[in-house]
């Protein structure tokens, strides 16, 4: 997935070798559906049900709790959006918070004000945050490199500060925001309750026991994100396949070069801006739907660390790589959420509040020494691996896309 | 009606204080067209720093008490003086240290892997604080008095009222310190290589000198200088561990693009004409005073994106 726009569907049929097969067929968006949606709904499954054995077995809690994978997914979706921007078209910003925060605070005062609707606040929330990326990325993009982090920066630390203080007869300031906070909690559509898991679903719609999906902590609201998530995943895929995602990644490796060949290099900067924004909104409202009945808070939401950490997210997992992000996401919520309430048994340690210390050293450590992320090491090696049994890999020699997008990134 | 003249002087206090962080920031930017985010964190080390010399060189609770005589005894006023001297020979250490195994392997690599690297750094630093000396904060460390002079309590000054007397301490402090990092950039052949490398670093190594000495040197002093803008800011608001990237990276970064990145003399306007602006509305609007410092940032940077005194352009 992490490989460029080439085609190169010939080399699958031509050679009937299934590791070759397999390593063309990523390359089509029904396998990366099919994939990501197979993947999406097993990860609370292997999050809770098949880490959370080892609470039992040693007494350590590696297991996640029910909300963990719709937040992982929340701050997936926005970590692949955000890809878009920093992976391929290169530009570092540091206002993602700002599209996020407003996304979820759209989203929850809709579900108070208007409808509870997981599935309208959720667009709602796109909607917002498409509408607030365009200025923000209007004015910023004239800038680039740092002036445009620093821009991106102050647009959304004025979003902040205005959550906090003048607009808390709006957000509730530094109390917090509490998003569908209606009796019943949220409800798909106003029927399904989305707190509800799948096995109870069933037994209320059919009266029948699903004995095969007893323990599987997969809730209706989670199989709607990850749904939205799939979707997510397939639009990214598009356009990055696309000649469009093309003119991103030049535009990232050499600016000056897309416009001399006659490119509004601007409006495609600004598209891709305003395409992550797109993304962050959805990922803002499912932030809001997993807080029905918490508080969403501008530091948890608007606050520029949350921009840093979609930074640490997207390179962590590997910039310029469809599936990167994701698992960047998927590490950083779990070493946040999950790893913080760790005591290790016999010396009674209890790692805590080190979470961000352990995070932090990850972080130097992935960037320092795998520069492609984490997914980028994997996908090395599962490269040699297919080149030790396929005949031939497509993607044999050559430098890696990933690598290139890295090496121009910033001498814009 | 709200005094000018004291909406000045907070104005000059906080925007001195940032000019000592932009000082700082800018010359390791100009010079090596390195972005430090790790510049919040020096000066989270700076106050720490300052806080345990003041409190272990204090002889009612410190590790000394006991062993040496008052402080205040030798008539020089007391630990803060200790500290203003150990910081910025910590913090040049640390800097040097710095320069040599983060910022050298990646002077070649990518901005956006610079920012990222020492991002890591800054949240590893704030987390260390936070678990080595606690997440609590600890009031102000100033000192009662300096030379025998009372610098605490409030001050009847004419035209402002009643004052802080700490805050023109301050004032005068962070002036020496400006002033004199200003001599030594504009007079001295440290100073020299330091703008010539801030136009032209290949031109300076061609020339034959030792830029990579000076490199160590140019991270040193700016180390130096946030310890110190981190020890004089932690006698002001209180040390916690948040405070390197609240209240000083950020404002940092501000003030250099005001004022224009490698330039030192942007960064003291820049530093004090975002003091002035925080200041005024602190006095006159304190909900909005931060959305008005980062809109004025924002048009600034929109109208004029090379700074007051921009020579170089960073990643333009």
């Amino acid at each position: 997935m992490s490989d460029d726009a080439r085609t190169d569907g010939g080399t699958a049929t031509a050679d009937p070798n299934l590791v070759d097969r397999l390593v063309a067929a990523k390359h089509s968006e029904r396998f990366v559906a099919v994939v990501s949606l197979v993947g999406l709904l097993a990860m609370p499954f292997l999050l809770i049900d098949v880490l959370g054995v080892f609470d039992d077995l040693i007494g350590v809690g590696l297991g996640g709790f029910v909300g963990l994978p719709t937040l992982i997914l929340a701050f997936g979706i926005v970590a692949v959006g955000y890809n878009l921007l920093l992976g391929y078209t290169g530009l570092l910003s540091f206002g993602h918070a700002a599209l996020f925060g407003a996304a979820a605070y759209a989203a929850g005062i809709f579900s108070n004000e208007v409808v509870a609707s997981p599935v309208l606040a959720i667009l709602v929330g796109v909607v917002a945050a498409t509408l607030l990326a365009w200025p923000i990325g209007f004015l910023s993009i004239r800038r680039s490199g740092v002036y445009f982090a620093v821009l991106t920066l102050t647009f959304g630390q004025m979003l902040y500060f205005y959550a906090f203080g003048p607009g808390a007869w709006l957000t509730n300031g530094d109390d917090g925001y509490t998003p569908f906070a209606v009796p019943g909690g949220a409800e798909i559509a106003g029927a399904v309750p989305t707190s509800d898991s799948l096995s109870d679903l069933f037994f209320d719609l059919t009266g029948l026991t699903l004995t095969l999906t007893d323990g599987l902590d997969v809730t209706v609201g989670y199989v709607l994100t990850a749904l939205i998530g799939v979707a997510a995943i397939v639009t990214a895929h598009r356009i990055i396949k696309s000649p469009y995602g093309l003119i991103l990644k030049a535009i990232g490796q050499n600016e000056q070069r897309v416009a001399f060949i006659g490119m509004d290099v601007f409006r495609y900067k600004l598209m891709a801006f305003v395409l992550s924004g797109v993304f962050a909104g959805a990922g803002g409202g499912i932030y809001a739907l997993s807080k029905a009945g918490l508080t969403v808070h501008p530091n948890a939401t608007l606050y520029w660390i949350v921009s840093g950490d979609f930074v640490i997210m997207t390179a962590l997992g590997g910039v310029g790589s469809l599936a990167g992000p994701l698992l960047g996401a998927v590490v950083f919520e779990y070493i946040a959420l999950v790893v913080q309430g760790i005591t290790i048994p016999i010396i009674d340690f209890q790692i805590g509040s080190l979470w961000r210390l352990l995070l932090g050293l990850a972080f130097v450590l992935v960037v320092a020494f795998f520069p492609d992320g984490i997914y980028g090491a994997l996908s090395s090696l599962g490269e040699r691996i297919a080149e030790r049994f396929g005949t031939e890999s497509p993607t044999g020699d050559g430098p890696r896309p990933v690598e290139d997008v890295e090496e121009t990134g910033g001498d814009d | 009606m709200v005094d000018v003249a004291g909406i000045l002087i907070t104005g000059l206090q906080q925007g001195a204080i940032y000019a000592l962080l932009g000082i700082g920031l800018t010359i390791i930017l100009g010079t090596m067209q390195f972005l430090n985010l790790a510049h919040g964190a020096l000066y989270l080390v700076g106050a720490y720093t300052g806080l345990l010399v003041v409190r272990e060189i204090s002889v009612q609770e410190g590790a000394l008490a006991g062993i040496v005589a008052d402080p205040t005894a030798f008539g020089i006023g007391s630990s803060f003086l200790v500290a203003l001297v150990v910081t910025p020979i910590l913090m040049f250490a640390i800097g040097v240290a710095m320069e040599r195994f983060v910022a050298r392997p990646l002077y070649d690599r990518s901005e956006v892997e610079q920012l990222l690297l020492t991002f890591g750094l800054a949240l590893i630093v704030e987390e260390l604080a936070r678990q080595l000396i606690g997440s609590q904060p600890f009031s102000s460390y100033a000192p009662e008095e300096l030379f025998g002079v009372v610098v605490s309590g409030q001050a009847n000054i004419p035209f402002v009222g009643q004052y802080p007397r700490w805050r023109f301490v301050v004032i005068g402090l962070t002036f020496l310190l400006i002033g004199a990092t200003y001599l030594v950039i504009e007079r001295t052949d440290f100073g020299m290589v330091v703008k010539a490398g801030t136009r032209d670093s290949e031109m300076v190594r061609l020339l034959g000198i030792d830029i990579t000495r000076s490199y160590a040197l140019v991270f040193g002093v700016g180390a130096a200088l946030a310890g110190l803008a981190g020890l004089v800011g932690g006698t002001i608001i209180d040390v916690a561990p948040g405070i390197g990237t609240n209240n000083a990276l950020v404002p940092a970064f501000l003030t250099v693009v005001v004022g224009g990145a490698g330039s030192v003399v942007g960064a003291i306007v820049g530093g004090i004409v975002l003091g002035m602006v925080a200041a005024v509305f602190q006095f006159q609007a304190p909900q909005w005073s931060q959305i008005v410092l980062f809109g004025f940032v924002a048009v600034f940077l929109l109208v004029r994106p090379e700074g007051l005194f921009g020579s170089v352009e960073v990643g333009e």
